[in-house]
């Protein structure tokens, strides 16, 4: 799906430049400034630039154009959850969520804290259990939640 | 900045603590000899190296080394807090103390840190971090009662710290008073209603006064333990420890229910909010479900599925146990 959407991306660019440029190298020529046939236009004089454009660099902007809307739209991330159950799912369920990268973000599940409790830790029965565990040799495979 | 220093090491397991412990000392290194540090003041003015999680890694360090005993280190890191927060920040009073807490060698040197607390709170009584220290260290020497006092005028000056009335609620349970630690678990509840696991932990003490008690009471409790584990699984899809309970209690319930088909009919009395018992029907399917998720978890969780990893070996084992006692109960 992101290679798709890159390339779809990728395309719009090249065809919105090849379309911009087109219109400019046909602007130049002559046979542009003749007035078009239908001379009322919506900008006032001192703003109508009075140049026909041929048709399909008309076509190839907008073509362009949709083939970015397209490609933004499908690169962009996922969707997170909104519902609250679903949120919480995710962070007893997977590893990915209880990692934290930043301060603030991720950490699993905020109200661990609450059984936890790090302002009542009890230094002293924790740290003697784990210097037991240290001198009984410790774990000797690394498998499970860290 | 690598990701595990901004876990705090106090959870049951003691590996992330040991690996913490083991890069404490390059990390304090690390910090201290930086040519930048050296620089005189105007210049210190231009480099920026504070961030937040500098300091977050500095406690958390600071705790996984007085957990695996590195005192030497521990100080290191509780010199360079003090340095940058001052020694009468609340925080850092609470980590002093923890620091001296851990490295007091007998019952001597534990009620120094005592009156070194009282102290501190006689100065200033509104510092909550050393109050919540000075309870700690009671329950920790084994003065449970003294401790219940403590928490008890806590929870009175400062009503929504959930923190406090769940150490209070777990100190209820160690002393045996089932009843203040659904209590204290309650009040939890109304500060943070949306805690799933408050809510199973609230399931599981109920359950376990549910089993003191008979009759009509026991039905009563064994409704809301059930009730509690629901609302959990209400709060967090796919929550282990939510379909364990309901597992449990369900599996009781229609015991219970099925002894009691002629038995006393279990009054309700809206007025005082009671619910109604539930009906044999919907226990049934209560339990059905429960089984079919547990297995599904259990059949996900260890074949390592992505999404599906979080589950640690202690649980799901627990929870293959649960489902392979019961059918072996039926194959019987």
């Amino acid at each position: 799906m992101a290679a798709i959407a890159t390339a779809i991306n990728v395309l719009g660019v090249l065809f919105l430049s090849h379309a911009v440029y087109s219109a400019y190298e046909h602007s130049l020529l002559p046979s542009a400034s003749t007035p078009p046939p239908l001379s009322h236009s919506l900008l006032p004089n001192s703003l109508d630039p009075k140049i026909t454009l041929p048709l399909d660099i008309t076509l190839e902007t907008l073509f362009s154009v949709l083939l970015l809307c397209a490609g933004m739209v499908l690169s962009s991330a996922d969707l997170k959850p909104i519902q609250w159950r679903v949120w919480a799912g995710t962070l007893e369920a997977s590893q990915e969520a209880r990692e934290v990268k930043e301060v603030g973000v991720g950490g699993g599940n905020p109200y661990q804290a609450l059984e936890e409790r790090v302002g009542f830790w009890d230094v002293r029965g924790v740290g003697k259990a784990t210097r037991g565990w240290m001198d009984g040799g410790g774990d000797k495979k690394g498998k499970g939640r860290a | 900045m690598p990701a595990p220093y901004l876990t705090a090491p106090i959870s049951a397991d003691p590996r992330p603590a040991l690996s913490l412990a083991a890069q404490a000392p390059t990390f304090t290194t690390s910090q201290a000899s930086s040519w930048w540090s050296s620089l005189p003041y105007p210049l210190t003015l231009f480099l920026n190296t504070e961030s937040q999680e500098k300091w977050t890694s500095y406690e958390n360090l600071f705790l996984a080394c007085l957990r695996t005993g590195d005192y030497p280190t521990a100080y290191t890191c509780l010199e360079a807090l003090i340095a940058r927060f001052g020694k009468t920040n609340d925080h850092i009073l609470a980590l002093q103390g923890l620091y001296q807490e851990a490295t007091a060698q007998n019952t001597g040197e534990l009620e120094e840190v005592m009156k070194a607390y009282d102290e501190v709170l006689r100065e200033d009584p509104t510092i909550f971090s050393v109050r919540k220290r000075r309870a700690a260290l009671l329950r920790s020497v084994g003065k449970a009662a003294e401790a219940i006092a403590d928490l008890t005028v806590l929870v009175d000056a400062s009503p929504t710290d959930a923190e406090a009335w769940a150490e209070l609620a777990d100190l209820y349970l160690s002393q045996g008073s089932l009843e203040q630690a659904v209590y204290c678990l309650e009040e939890v509840l109304l500060v943070m209603p949306n805690a799933w696991n408050m809510h199973a932990r609230l399931g599981e003490v109920v359950y376990m006064s549910a089993q003191k008690m008979e009759g009509g009471d026991q039905m009563k409790a064994l409704a809301e333990s059930m009730r509690r584990f629901c609302r959990s699984i209400e709060l967090c899809d796919g929550y282990l420890r939510g379909f364990y309970g309901l597992r449990v209690t369900t599996g009781t319930l229609l015991e219970t229910l099925q002894g009691a088909k002629k038995g006393q009919p279990t009054t309700s009395d809206p007025l005082a909010g009671d619910l109604a018992p539930p009906s044999v029907a919907t226990v049934k399917k209560l339990n059905a479900v429960a089984t079919a998720k547990l297995a599904e978890i259990v059949r996900r969780g260890t074949a390592g599925e992505k999404g599906w990893d979080g589950y640690s070996e202690a649980e799901l084992k627990a929870a293959k146990d649960l489902i392979d006692r019961d059918t072996q109960r039926i194959e019987r």
